[in-house]
């Protein structure tokens, strides 16, 4: 008796002491993490002497503006039911925005003075949707954008004047026509036609003329314009003749590339960032770990070397400039930091800050993220990133395995909230950019084509198996969570993989490949051709989408699920997703059943999102346990 | 005597009572039990064909909850090849599943010349297959629209039959709302006698679409792919599983019409409709009365044998407490006689002393002859009083363990004589012989001995013929023990006595102790020998004698 007793007593310290050292870490609360930026989308007036950004009034995100030096703050809207989704500089006194809405809301576009006066509805149609062609400037008070007033599925180009809201038909889409370009001066020149499968580049050097083929391409191979050169040449990221996307000046009237501007030799280029002023490209952006920049101007990598020297060991991000370029607005950001907003004036080389993006998580508490890659079972090299909890012990760690959506993306090296959020309370978390996964050149990503449930899948599986052989997690507690996509893959690896995870969890994510084909929504209606070739043609796949899609086989799902669903998501039936929950209980596996019937895709509303991240903090809890 | 015969018999007509009230209440029990056993049999024979359906009805429940909606998750994409595999699926997993007749449709605002057709919107099968075990492979495809106007009536019926369902849907379906569970059952079922036809269920979206291109003018729209199929049913193909085989002897599926014609008065039968498409039909159970009467007697089994062993435990009790009551009764007469006895007893010396003392007392004179024989007589009495009460102390003392034993080495030679020299002074014709063999000393209390000895003496002149009064004592070693026999040629024991003799005032009846006899005697050396950690044991044969055996501990004495 006396013996059993002692040996209680040196259980419970074992097990006291080691609660103990795990609870070392101190936990930040949930709401931190998620918290919505305090000020956003900062912008700066063209001629540099005002700063706009949105703020939440009565939780919706609203427009304020106050002078560069901070100033004399005025609110622009006063709107109460939408958050403004998006809005810009029209000119130095007028700022134009759309409002946020969902299925059953139209869009509208409006318009606002400086002072917060003249406000004006510029366009509102029923069942349209607005699609902005520039998004710049206005010139001549006239902006570029595309509506689907005369078929859903088309978009017609209008020139819009936002002094007298007069709409212009440009040209009537033909039908197949899926994207608009206009010049520097605010001048449609060119367009993206696609039958779904082929995509033909069309040019003209005025709008007085018709459009010209210049390009027929197969939807693999992009050519993506990123702004007008000079006379009839653009700079554009294009894979036409190599795998990855390079950086390349265009001869629309040839058809030809004139040079390749920069090329990486392992990734894509993502980005290639024009001085408007200059005329001139200022650098090639591409991401291999994280995010880089090559610098095509002298004066800019000087601006930027300038700047890093003021905000040492943090990436830095230009997103808005005034006309002149002498003002700019900086963002920062690491993995352990969601950054902070700053004012840099060139002239003065001076900072300031504008706003802290969430000021609540501490550096300290965050972990940090780490690039990995592994091989898999066919020898390809998969890049991931894994970001373990800051604890003293690094192996046999509880796991979370989080693949991405698209599956057509790619993770990114950064802040992100539901890896620190998941890292904070104690699980390592592995993303991983599987084959499929874009920003690794052509052939990657097509390597991923008809193979939702096949190798993307085995890269998954592989990446969780190379955690377990590095010895990094504890094989018992595994857990697979993802959303879209990557709650379809979680519920893949939950069905054919059903040894390697001890739970998984499943956020807006797909069940059946038949009804994800199936709600392609009217105007993507040319992509259909494409989705066919990317995830497979229903008709003639359909043995490959039963055997891959979760909704076929229930019956080999054995531990325990979290599924979070909004009654309005497009990609998903609920009706599916609720027989699906009904099977899964019925066999008597412990079903954590989210749904809420007022959202689409992923939880748009803060109290639905922190309901969900609560439940699947204490889904993980209860069943990556440690189990002695 | 009489009262003792009325305590036996009160005791007596007691036991009887209660048995015979026991026994009554066995059978009343047995009667109600049987009874019971009966009923409960016949209701669960009413009452548990529900849980038979349950059974036969499961993989029905199966197949229109989980296996049919299943044509929904392929969202219209099923095609001929896809739509067989899914039906062997069916036909492997419920066999009641005949035949499936597939409606490959679609819904557009074209013109079609097979279908349905309300305002622009037209629902048409593009192709019709039928899949089944008796379906020959020439008769699989029915109907395809590259041939209109082809659709046998026979055919479509089903089809149209839903497409008018879901077309009235349409047209009034509030598309900003989820479908309920309702309108799943009543617009994308339909369930009538062994068919049941299922259309695939289109997303909200699809619904919105539909009815569009219901009510607007538009250029021809796509094809949206839709699903039907018409299940053929079997009743007959159920597979019966008989959960509860001690009730039902039959279990067969009949049309819901059915009666049994049969004049066997010796079956009873009940029934109970199938559920869903099969509700034209139901399960008919039935079992021979013998049948039942075989799981009546069967359950009613365990019930008799505990009934019987309760039974039996009370008889037990009732016979313990006749026992204990018996044995009381005759202590309480051997008391009795005990206390008669010895007042006997003490009267003859007291009468005695008391004729002594009146005679002294009336003589005038006293002579010394006189006075020597009244002297004499006064004072043998009071020792002959004194005895009997010493006896009666020491035997209590004994018995409640009161007194100490002061052992002494004994030389049995001298101890022996000693007796037999002072009984043949009592007794002149009393012939005692002793033989003493391989032993001369023993370690004892010689006042515990010798009380031994004078009693089975006393005992074997009392009862011997008075020209049979001999005894033979003879005094031997065995083992660790000494033996010593007492050999007389007595009235003898009779058989069922002998038992009874050790006992306290326990006094054989017969002609030969009617004075003088208290019943204590042979008791008392029982409670000697016990004393003694020895043995008594005695054989006797009627007539002829008896022979007491004592056999005492004995211990080697150091040769001194």
């Amino acid at each position: 008796m006396l013996k059993l007793a002692r040996y209680f007593l040196i259980l419970s310290t074992i097990i006291f002491s080691a609660c103990k050292q795990e609870e070392k870490v101190k936990q930040v609360a949930l709401q931190d993490f998620f918290k919505n930026p305090e000020k956003t989308a900062f912008s700066i007036s063209p001629d540099g002497k005002y700063i706009s950004y949105l703020k939440p009034f009565h939780n919706r995100l609203n427009i304020f503006v106050q002078t560069i030096d901070g100033k004399d703050v005025t609110q622009l809207t006063a709107d109460t039911v939408r958050n403004i989704a998006y809005y810009f500089w029209a000119d130095n006194n007028e700022i134009l925005y759309l409002k946020n809405y969902d299925a059953d809301e139209d869009p509208a576009l409006y318009a606002v003075e400086r002072n917060g006066k003249n406000t004006r509805n510029l366009i509102s149609y029923k069942k349209t949707r607005i699609s902005l062609i520039s998004y710049e400037r206005a010139i001549n008070n006239e902006i570029l954008i595309a509506l689907n007033t005369r078929d859903s599925t088309v978009f017609d180009p209008y020139r819009l004047n936002i002094k007298n809201a007069k709409l212009t038909l440009l040209v009537k889409n033909p039908g197949n026509i899926t994207n608009w370009y206009a010049d520097s001066k605010g001048k449609l020149r060119m367009a993206v036609a696609s039958d779904g499968v082929d995509e033909t580049l069309l040019y003209r050097e005025s709008e007085k003329e018709e459009f010209k083929k210049v390009l027929k391409n197969n939807f693999k191979t992009t050519i993506a314009p990123l702004g007008f050169s000079k006379n009839s040449s653009i700079f554009a990221l294009s894979n036409q003749n190599t795998d990855r996307m390079t950086l390349v000046e265009f001869d629309c009237k040839t058809g030809r590339e004139v040079r390749v501007i920069y090329s990486h030799p392992e990734v894509d280029v993502t980005d290639g960032v024009i001085s408007k002023l200059k005329n001139k490209l200022e650098y090639a952006g591409y991401e291999t770990w994280k995010k880089q920049r090559y610098y095509l101007d002298a004066d800019i990598k000087e601006m930027y070397q300038l700047i890093e020297q003021q905000l040492p060991n943090t990436e830095i991000r230009i997103t808005d400039r005034d006309s002149s370029e002498n003002n700019f607005i900086v963002r920062t950001y690491t993995d352990r930091n969601p950054g902070t907003y700053y004012l840099y004036t060139k002239a003065a080389n001076k900072l300031t800050k504008l706003s802290d993006v969430n000021s609540s998580l501490k550096k300290e508490l965050l972990c940090e993220m780490k690039p990995i890659s592994f091989k898999t079972r066919d020898g390809i090299i998969i890049n991931g990133y894994l970001t373990l909890p800051n604890t003293k012990e690094v192996s046999n760690l509880p796991f979370v395995v989080i693949p991405h959506g698209g599956p057509s993306s790619r993770n990114s090296w950064g802040y992100n909230a539901e890896v620190q959020f998941l890292a904070n309370r104690g699980y390592g978390v592995l993303q991983l950019n599987y084959r499929g996964s874009t920003g690794y050149g052509k052939a990657f990503w097509i390597a991923g084509f008809k193979q939702w449930g096949g190798k993307i899948q085995e890269d998954i599986t592989d990446g969780t198996k190379w955690l377990i052989r590095s010895k990094i997690a504890d094989p018992q507690r595994i857990a697979i969570y993802g959303g879209s996509f990557g709650g379809f893959s979680a519920l893949h690896g939950l069905c054919f993989n059903s040894n390697l995870y001890a739970c998984g969890a499943s956020y807006s994510g797909l069940i059946n490949l038949f009804t994800y084909l199936k709600g392609i929504p009217p105007f993507y209606k040319p992509y259909q051709k494409m989705y066919f070739e990317m995830v497979g043609n229903p008709e003639k796949d359909g043995d490959y989408f039963r055997n891959s899609s979760p909704i076929f086989h229930t019956d080999k799902i054995k531990v325990p699920v979290l599924i979070a669903q909004g009654s309005k998501d497009p990609r998903v039936n609920v009706n599916e997703t609720n027989q699906f929950v009904k099977e899964l209980k019925k066999k008597q596996i412990p079903v954590t059943y989210i749904l809420k019937e007022e959202e689409g895709h992923f939880f748009n509303k803060q109290e639905n999102k922190i309901e969900f991240y609560k439940e699947l903090e204490a889904f993980l809890g209860r069943n990556l346990k440690k189990s002695n | 005597m009489d009262e003792r015969k009325q305590l036996y018999r009160k005791n007596f007509s007691l036991v009887v009572t209660f048995l015979i009230l026991i026994s009554v209440s066995l059978i009343v029990a047995m009667l109600l039990a049987y009874n019971l056993t009966r009923k409960n049999v016949e209701n669960e024979f009413i009452s548990q064909k529900i849980n038979v359906l349950e059974e036969v009805a499961n993989p029905y429940n199966d197949f229109f909850q989980n296996k049919i909606p299943e044509i929904s998750f392929y969202q219209g994409f099923l095609d001929s090849a896809s739509a067989r595999k899914y039906s062997d699926t069916v036909f492997l997993k419920f066999p009641f599943v005949e035949r499936i007749v597939f409606y490959d449709a679609g819904i557009s605002n074209h013109k079609i010349a097979d279908g349905l057709r309300v305002n622009n919107f037209s629902l048409g099968p593009k192709a019709v297959y039928q899949f089944g075990k008796k379906v020959s492979a020439d008769s699989i495809l029915l109907f395809k629209n590259i041939l209109p106007n082809t659709l046998s009536l026979k055919t479509s019926d089903e089809f149209n039959k839903m497409a008018m369902k879901f077309a009235g849907f349409i047209e009034s379906a509030d598309t900003s709302q989820a479908l309920n569970d309702n309108d799943r059952y009543n617009i994308f079922y339909s369930v009538t006698a062994r068919k049941i036809t299922y259309m695939s269920i289109p997303r909200r979206e699809d619904l919105r679409v539909f009815k569009d291109l219901m009510f607007k003018e538009q250029p021809p729209s796509l094809v949206y792919e839709q699903d039907l199929m018409t299940f053929h049913l079997n009743p007959y193909s159920f597979i019966i599983k008989n959960t509860h085989p001690e009730l039902y002897q039959h279990i067969i599926i009949k049309p819901l019409v059915y009666e049994s014609l049969e004049n066997n008065p010796e079956l009873i039968s009940t029934d109970i409709p199938l559920p869903g498409a099969f509700s034209d039909y139901k399960l008919y159970l039935s079992s021979s009365k013998s049948y039942l009467t075989r799981e009546i007697n069967f359950r009613f089994l365990p019930i008799a044998l505990s009934l019987l062993v309760i039974y039996g435990v009370l008889v037990f009790i009732a016979y313990l407490i006749f026992r204990n009551l018996n044995i009381n009764s005759k202590l309480f007469k051997l008391q009795y006689d005990f206390i008669n006895n010895l007042t006997h007893e003490f009267k003859t010396p007291v009468s005695v002393i008391k004729i002594a003392g009146n005679n002294i007392r009336s003589a005038s004179q006293l002579s010394d002859r006189e006075r020597n024989h009244y002297g004499k007589i006064l004072d043998e009495e009071a020792d002959k009083l004194n005895d009997m009460m010493n006896r009666l102390l020491s035997f209590t003392q004994i018995e409640n363990k009161a007194i100490k034993i002061k052992e002494e080495v004994i030389n049995l030679e001298v101890f022996c004589q000693n007796l037999i020299d002072a009984y043949q002074l009592k007794y002149p014709h009393f012939n005692i012989t002793c033989s003493i063999q391989g032993v001369d000393h023993f370690k004892a209390d010689p006042v515990l001995l010798g009380s031994l000895f004078q009693n089975l003496i006393d005992n074997a002149y009392k009862y011997s013929l008075t020209d049979k009064k001999e005894l033979h004592i003879l005094i031997k070693k065995a083992n660790k023990n000494l033996v010593f026999r007492f050999t007389d040629q007595g009235i003898g024991i009779p058989k069922k006595e002998l038992e009874n003799i050790f006992k306290k005032f326990y006094r054989i009846q017969s002609q030969y102790n009617q004075q003088g006899s208290v019943g204590l005697g042979l008791a008392f050396c029982k409670e000697l020998v016990n004393f003694m950690h020895g043995s008594i044991a005695v054989k006797s044969r009627e007539g002829k004698g008896s022979e007491f055996k004592i056999a005492l501990p004995f211990e080697e004495l150091p040769v001194a």
